[in-house]
């Protein structure tokens, strides 16, 4: 009995259970990226809040402009060390404790490689002995107190086994390696750590020290007296401030670094896959669309019955959209609950210190159920309307007419929205538009849904073309394969769109890497002349690596690029210093006017073409640094240069820089071997120079460009994994065509059958009819892609991508993949197709 | 009831060899209240070389002999033989090879592939067994179906006399050694059905073909050789050299 009922069930719930699958997947893309960010925000929210429980005032310097925003809030000036005097003399003061805490101090793993890698910030900071301010809990072991003392954070202890007792080298600001003693593992607020940051602490004086702090607290804590609320406290205090220095209270500064949080998650993690969410809804409607096309078709005649009884057009085309609202309500809440799992499942693979489980608003459930079901609705209005549309005689009749030609009003309707979404791209990637996102966005829209309205015209010189090898090969079954894949053009069309847009976007992201590759490849070679190079993936790094290098008798020309940033007309801007000495040896600047040996006079700076057409610079202009630690300096423009791989903005020397940064510290450092050294030996001596920096990385040049194209790779591989939502809804979308396809063919299917068509020849057919409906797709995605990417690089020629590339060997690999969904996306049709009843399919009228 | 004695187990005689035969051939449908038996020991063969028709009142067994004997079904119990061949013995796989190479099909409803032309249509078995057709033989069944102008055409482009005559041409072109025939002509009208039943009583006659035909239509059935009546799953009657009115007799009796 069971087999009945799923016979059943596969026969008539099987149409609807796919177009659920393919809602489901949406939503639950969009509702799982929502839980996800609301769970991390809602993390941080806790942890600033009970991190900040005992602090009733935190006192700071001015915020530094341009250091932007992140996980918990941009950067402040620090205050000297002078002024906690000067707050815990203010009445109402409990206590007041000074605070430093910087980025830079990473933890070295057994295996000699940093800790945390290159992901999250590692913080160094001062352990605070009020433990009523204090955000740190000791879990075990002792406070640090002597200068080789160190308390880590309990998560980075816990994911790296670190204990009590252990010695453990840290690096601090890329420098070389100096040994601590863990001597205590602490929470932070009620969490472990800072989600997912490494923070190492170490006693005042030490931090001071290794933190480049010196005399300086980035912040400092105050406790209140009871009955002095934090409100008068901030405002006492506040008052006896120097103008350097600001109050706020803990309640203010925690909901900053909320606000500053929860920014950044949404513009690194919820946006992005927000993007993706909706571009997997999007192929997903085309399913629903096709899927609902069909179900119709199917029912016309039940449908036109209904009409022939006296049920008006709009109760018919009612009772479609309704089933379709059910359908999509069902589908959504069940993808609802799919989200929930795909969002504890990147959760984990954030890594999310989170203890709390995850967090689940209201929006998010009323986003994806009101999204799932007006995606539905609307997908499924446009086959009711068509159905309802259909006299009752002439749907009675059952003049199923076989193929239509397609009527000229949806080709005009096509090539119109096909044109506009041309022009909206065009205007959005090659002007300066403020709606320049906007226009993107509904170009690529309009472009894809101009082709998915006009690919039924290819369908059949594609299938044709596509066909006449499969017939070669397999004989009747890729005849019928052929026949079938254009035998209803439309249909056919809709099923390989879902699976154009994939792989269009593949491929344009694959063009644009590719591209980029090209074009950083040759801006590499054509950047810089030394044969050696160092740098980080992370912050840049203390200078003791620079003084390493020039000691080293095997090295010639070593060469720092220092970097800072500046307030130029109040906007922050990274700014570099490199030593003219060498320049010429090691870097090569393409000039648009001036020299570049100019900025060997004090106060020079040349500037990159852009940037001065940008601020509108010229030669011999006057502009004003303002330098953060330092004091404002007025630059003359002694030359414009264009931007290149290595360095852009302005450059001054080294000697300009150097009184106004305090602690200096390098971008890249850049090296040739020394005369009479080979390249070989020269390498060789570098590498063993750098080990002794566990942060850095010393490359040649040829090793550069690989590595630099490797990151690239890296970047694809992620597009790769967030199309791969909207590439496997397509393949549903295949499976769903073929299994109606072939339910509506059962009695062909059966005549075949009796005919001596074995059961492996009946797979072949519908398996060749799936591969071809997959490469439709695939010369739809792979043109369209190709398009796009060759209008995205070339959009963005301005940043130095001056090549256009087209990665053969990648396409080649789609069409190949999208070859094998065909194949995947047939499995279950095929074992329908086999499992036709014979006599069934030829007695039943 | 129905006449409880059979007639000898087949009236072939001894000089014609059987083209296919079944012996207690019992096929029964559900189970418990709900079982049927449609076949309740069927002994019957039928001669290599002639037009034979089966008749019988609805729910005789008539179109579950055909299925049986041409391996489109199975039978509960008893033997089908084509040629010598017993097919109880074969797998699906072996069953479909038979149909290929040994049957052809006649269907009621015409069952053209609708996305093929009449000729892809026509040569779609031997296609099918990735078989060459034999051009002389291909081009005497379209000269005599008379669809040498129609070959291009889709089946949606024909009329239903001239589909049928696909069909049969289709059921010819890879000169099987057996035609079944289900119902051909009940789709028809008495025009296109009188040139079907020409058409077929020339294959037998002028081609040497073997056609085995159910219908209900005692018209077509004076156009076979011979008559084999069935009733509730029995062979009750039989008759050589029809007419339409010896035909309706024995129904009329049937009937009752």
């Amino acid at each position: 009995m069971l087999g009945v009922s799923l016979r059943s069930l596969l026969s008539h719930k099987l149409r609807l259970a796919l177009t659920t699958i393919a809602v489901i997947l949406g939503v639950s893309f969009v509702a799982g990226t929502f839980i996800l960010t609301d769970t991390i925000d809602a993390t941080f929210t806790g942890i600033f809040n009970t991190a900040d429980a005992g602090v009733a005032v935190t006192v700071h310097g001015h915020a530094i402009a341009g250091t932007g925003k992140g996980i918990g809030g941009g950067q402040n000036h620090p205050v000297p060390t002078s002024l906690l005097a000067t707050v815990r003399a203010v009445p109402g003061v409990k206590d007041a404790v000074g605070d430093i805490f910087r980025n830079g101090a990473t933890l070295i793993g057994s295996n000699g490689k940093p800790i945390g890698g290159n992901g999250p910030p590692t913080f160094g900071a001062s352990w605070i002995t009020d433990s009523a301010i204090s955000p740190y809990h000791l879990r075990s072991g002792r406070p640090p107190t002597q200068s080789t003392d160190v308390v880590v954070d309990a998560g980075t202890a816990a994911k790296n086994n670190l204990t009590v007792g252990e010695s453990i080298p840290i690096v601090f600001q890329g420098g070389v390696e100096q040994h601590f003693t863990i001597t205590g593992i602490a929470g932070y607020g009620s969490s472990d750590n800072l989600g997912g940051a490494t923070i190492v602490l170490f006693s005042n004086a030490t931090a001071a020290q290794v933190m480049n702090a010196q005399g300086k607290y980035d912040s400092i804590l105050v406790s209140a007296e009871s009955g002095v609320t934090d409100v008068v406290l901030r405002e006492r205090i506040a008052q006896a401030l120097p103008s350097y220095a600001e109050a706020e209270t803990g309640q203010q500064a925690a909901q900053e670094a909320e606000q500053s949080t929860e920014d950044t998650i949404s513009t690194f993690i919820g946006t992005p896959l927000l993007v993706f969410a909706f571009i997997s809804l999007f192929v997903g409607s085309f399913l629903i669309i096709n899927t609902f096309n069909i179900l119709v078709a199917q029912r016309t005649r039940e449908l036109a019955l209904l009409r022939a009884l006296g049920a008006t057009r709009a109760q018919v085309l009612r009772s479609v959209l309704i089933e379709a609202a059910l359908t999509g309500l069902v589908a959504s809440i069940l993808g609802f609950g799919v989200g929930i799992l795909i969002a504890k499942l990147l959760l984990s693979f954030f890594g999310s210190a989170s203890t709390a489980g995850i967090t689940l608003l209201p929006r998010t459930f009323i986003v994806a159920v009101l999204v799932g079901t007006i995606v539905t609705v609307i997908a499924a209005s446009l086959p009711a309307r068509r159905a309802t549309k259909i006299s009752p005689v002439e749907a009675l009749a059952e003049a199923l007419p076989e193929t239509q030609p397609l009527p000229r009003r949806r080709i005009a309707i096509g090539v119109v929205i096909f044109v506009l979404g041309c022009a909206a791209l065009g205007v959005g990637l090659f002007t300066s538009s403020d709606a320049k996102l906007q226009l993107i966005g509904v170009g690529f829209l309009a472009v894809f849904i101009g082709v998915a309205l006009l690919a039924p015209l290819l369908v059949v010189p594609v299938a044709i073309v596509l066909g006449w090898p499969v017939r070669r090969l397999r004989g009747a079954a890729g005849m019928l394969a052929g026949e079938n894949a254009r035998r209803n053009p439309r249909r056919t069309a809709l099923t390989a769109a879902a699976l154009m847009i994939g792989l269009a976007l593949v491929t344009m992201v694959a063009v644009l890497t590719d591209s980029l590759k090209v074009s950083t490849d040759n801006a590499i070679e054509g950047a810089f002349r030394s044969s050696f190079i160092v740098f980080t993936e992370g912050p840049d790094f203390s200078t003791q690596a620079a003084q390493t290098l020039a000691a080293d008798r095997a090295l010639s020309d070593v060469t720092e690029v220092r970097g800072t940033s500046v307030l130029i007309g109040g906007s922050s801007e990274g700014i570099a210093a490199i030593d003219p000495t060498n320049l010429g040896r090691v870097l090569s600047l393409n000039m648009v006017s001036g020299d570049a040996s100019a900025i060997a006079s004090t106060d020079t700076a040349i500037v990159d073409s852009t940037e001065a057409t940008a601020s509108n610079v010229h030669l011999g202009q006057m502009v004003t640094f303002d330098f953060p630690q330092g004091s404002p300096v007025r630059i003359r423009v002694g030359g414009i240069y264009t931007a290149n791989a290595l360095v852009s903005g302005y450059i001054v020397s080294i000697a300009t820089m150097a009184p106004q940064v305090p602690t200096p510290l390098d971008d890249i450092l850049l090296a040739n071997a020394a005369p009479g050294v080979s390249e070989h030996q020269a390498e060789a001596a570098l590498d063993h120079d750098v080990s002794a920096f566990p942060l850095l990385k010393a490359m040649s040049r040829s090793e550069y460009r690989a590595f630099v194209g490797q990151s690239l790779d890296t970047f694809l591989n992620l597009i790769y994994v967030l199309l791969a939502f909207a590439i496997i809804i397509a393949v549903l979308g295949i499976a769903n065509t073929l299994i109606l396809s072939v339910l509506e063919r059962t009695r062909e299917i059966g005549v075949l059958r009796a005919l001596g068509m074995t059961r492996s020849q009946t797979r072949s057919m519908v398996r060749w009819e799936s591969v071809i409906i997959s490469l439709l797709g695939a010369v739809l995605g792979l043109g369209v892609g190709l398009g796009l990417g060759i209008a995205v690089t070339g959009s963005l020629h301005s940043l130095g991508i001056t090549e256009i590339a087209v990665p053969g060997q990648n396409l080649a690999f789609y069409a190949i993949a999208a070859g094998f969904f065909g194949v995947i996306a047939a499995i279950f049709p095929t074992i329908r197709a086999s499992r036709v009843d014979i006599l069934r399919a030829i007695t039943t009228e | 009831m129905a006449v409880s004695t059979t007639p000898s187990p087949n009236s072939v005689s001894e000089s014609q060899p059987v083209a296919a035969q079944t012996t207690d051939a019992v096929k029964v449908y559900g189970r418990g209240d709900a079982m049927v038996r449609a076949l309740d020991g069927v002994t019957v063969a039928f001669a290599k070389g002639q037009f034979s028709a089966i008749m019988g009142p609805s729910g005789s067994g008539k179109s579950t002999l055909l299925h049986c004997l041409a391996g489109l079904d199975r039978l509960t119990s008893g033997t089908v033989h084509i040629g010598d061949v017993e097919l109880g013995s074969l797998g699906d796989k072996q069953l479909t090879l038979l149909r290929r190479e040994r049957v052809g099909f006649i269907f009621q409803s015409f069952n053209l592939v609708p996305t093929l032309s009449a000729y892809d249509n026509i040569v779609l078995p031997l296609t099918i067994a990735g078989r060459k057709p034999d051009a002389a033989a291909l081009a005497e069944v379209v000269r005599i179906t008379g669809l040498g102008d129609r070959l291009k055409h889709r089946p949606n482009q024909l009329s239903g006399g001239q589909q049928q005559r696909v069909a049969a041409a289709r059921a010819l072109a890879s000169q099987p050694e057996i035609i079944f025939a289900d119902e051909p002509t009940g789709n028809l009208d008495s025009k296109a059905s009188t040139d079907l039943l020409d058409f077929l009583r020339h294959a037998v006659s002028a081609l040497g073909q073997t056609i085995i035909m159910v219908t209900h239509d005692p018209i077509a059935a004076a156009h076979a050789d011979r008559v084999v009546f069935l009733a509730d799953g029995h062979v009750v009657n039989e008759m050589h050299g029809p007419t339409a009115d010896s035909v309706l007799g024995v129904m009329r009796h049937l009937g009752d």
